[in-house]
């Protein structure tokens, strides 16, 4: 298997070099999609299935999308690069002495890890049996918390800016029909993943990346949420996912005299509940975030 | 029983293999856009299925063969329909001037 | 040779070349593009070093960091993509 690891990372190398440096924008974000597809791979591949799912559908696919979207505002490349071929080899020389200096901070050490035997003792305390489900939403909640709160600030910003909105206008006649096929799956999915995150691989950005990827299509085939009232509640809807958490967060203080410390026997309820806001939320920020949040009428 | 089952697994799997490696030929030394996507579109979706028929059959349980053919639908559905945007965008830039 | 070093090559190598890129390029979508694989090798990097080749397994704790990180990402990536269109782009397409 080491030699599959091997061509893996090569061709991620690889692909990531085009992605940075071919001069046509398609070809560089098609490049950029292939690479996150590969890392994505490379995720299992270092026994982390739950962050190949969400690499998948957010770094590969919406990632992807976003790029694609604002490539054709921006228009091509303009410009060389910054200084002469000097600057280049120098800044080369403190790229490669900086990356040389991470790999050996990080490949030398070595001795036993302090997390896996924590988690594992705590982990029948924590309502689910997914270790990484229970880090993320009851040993360090706090940091998923603050990263909603980013989430919430990124979209705030977006609507700041009020870029031109994508005008929902079908791409082809195929399009439609591949809609109406895959949301219905998609919704689906997005429940079976948000529910499997206490026991397997899964969770709520998987599911709510999987269901942002389904409102995407919608917007593709033409049937964006068009009117100003559906924008509006998707905004709330967006936002929403922080107010739950930060009102379950006091809650559970209130209940229980901890911050995010979940009522004993019931952390299961406590983290599906919380769980299940934060898809639809983050499936809405996304998807917020591709379209642009105001609908100006098409001239 | 399950031992022939295993070696139709991989006789499945590396006849998909063989279709992957067609497409991805087909991608390098044929000319032109469209026949290309041609060639991906089709030997791609075959050698896909045949690769997710061939895993099926070494896991040997139907619980397994679902996700899978699920898996398959799904590639051949996007596959169609993104084969024909590209196509389509290639078509319409080349007849407006 | 193991699978995580490896990888931790692989996480150094993709940290490198977006460092480089972002000190060498004027473009801004580039730029936003290497910020994004410069976080992809972090992760890496994290990913790898959480990795135990004994059991196969890998820490939950980093993964959580990665899957954080790829979320957190996304949301950064629209934010500087609606500033880089309002600096450069056409206004109304």
């Amino acid at each position: 298997m080491i030699a599959f690891d091997i061509v893996l990372t090569l061709g991620l190398l690889a692909c990531a070099a085009m992605a940075l440096t071919l001069r046509d924008r398609t070809a560089s974000i098609a490049a950029f999609v292939v690479a996150g597809l590969l890392i994505a791979l490379s995720w299992v591949r270092l026994a982390a299935p739950d962050v190949a799912l969400a690499e998948a559908a957010i770094g590969a696919g919406v990632t992807g999308a976003l790029f694609l979207r604002s490539a054709r505002r921006i228009g091509p490349i303009t410009g060389g690069p910054v200084g002469g071929m000097s600057a280049s080899i120098a800044a080369a020389l403190g790229a490669g002495g900086l990356s040389a200096a991470l790999f050996w901070a990080f490949a030398g050490t070595s001795g036993p890890v302090p997390y896996p035997p924590l988690v594992a003792a705590n982990l029948e305390a924590s309502g689910v049996t997914n270790p990484v489900t229970a880090v993320l939403l009851n040993f360090r909640a706090w940091d998923t918390l603050l990263e909603i709160a980013v989430l919430a600030v990124a979209l705030a910003l977006v609507v700041m800016l009020g870029p031109a909105p994508v005008v929902p206008r079908a791409l082809g006649e195929l399009v439609l029909p591949f809609a109406r096929i895959v949301v219905p799956l998609a919704i689906l999915v997005a429940g079976h993943l948000l529910w499997q995150g206490a026991t397997a691989p899964g969770g709520a950005f998987q599911a709510g990346a999987v269901l942002a990827g389904g409102m995407l299509a919608l917007v593709l085939a033409g049937i964006g949420p068009a009117g100003e009232r559906i924008v509006r509640g998707a905004l709330l809807l967006g936002l929403a996912g922080l107010a739950v958490f930060v009102g379950a967060a006091l809650a559970a203080e209130g209940l229980t005299g901890r911050f995010l410390g979940y009522p004993a026997g019931a952390e299961k309820a406590w983290i599906i509940a919380i769980e299940a806001s934060l898809t639809l939320s983050i499936a809405a920020t996304l998807c917020l975030l591709f379209t642009g949040p105001v609908r100006r009428p098409h001239q | 029983m399950s031992a022939a089952l295993f070696g139709l697994g991989l006789v499945l799997m590396s006849l998909g293999i063989v279709f992957l490696f067609v497409a991805a030929l087909g991608l390098w030394r044929l000319p032109d856009l469209l026949s290309r996507l041609h060639v991906l579109t089709k030997a791609d979706t075959a050698g896909l299925a045949l690769v997710a028929l061939g895993a099926a059959c070494v896991s040997g349980s139907l619980a397994a063969l679902l996700p899978l053919l699920l898996c398959v639908v799904l590639v051949a559905i996007s596959g169609a329909t993104i084969g024909h945007l590209v196509a389509r965008s290639v078509t319409r830039r080349e007849t407006a001037p | 040779m193991t699978t995580d070093l490896v990888y931790h090559v692989a996480g150094a190598g993709l940290t490198g070349l977006a460092l480089w890129r972002l000190a060498t390029c004027r473009d801004a979508l580039r730029r936003i593009m290497a910020l994004n694989v410069l976080a992809i090798g972090i992760a890496m990097v994290l990913l790898a070093s959480g990795f135990d080749a004994a059991t196969g397994r890998t820490d939950p704790v980093p993964q959580a960091f990665a899957l954080t990180g790829i979320v957190v990402l996304v949301s950064v990536t629209a934010a500087l993509l609606a500033l880089a269109e309002r600096i450069g782009g056409r206004s109304n397409d």
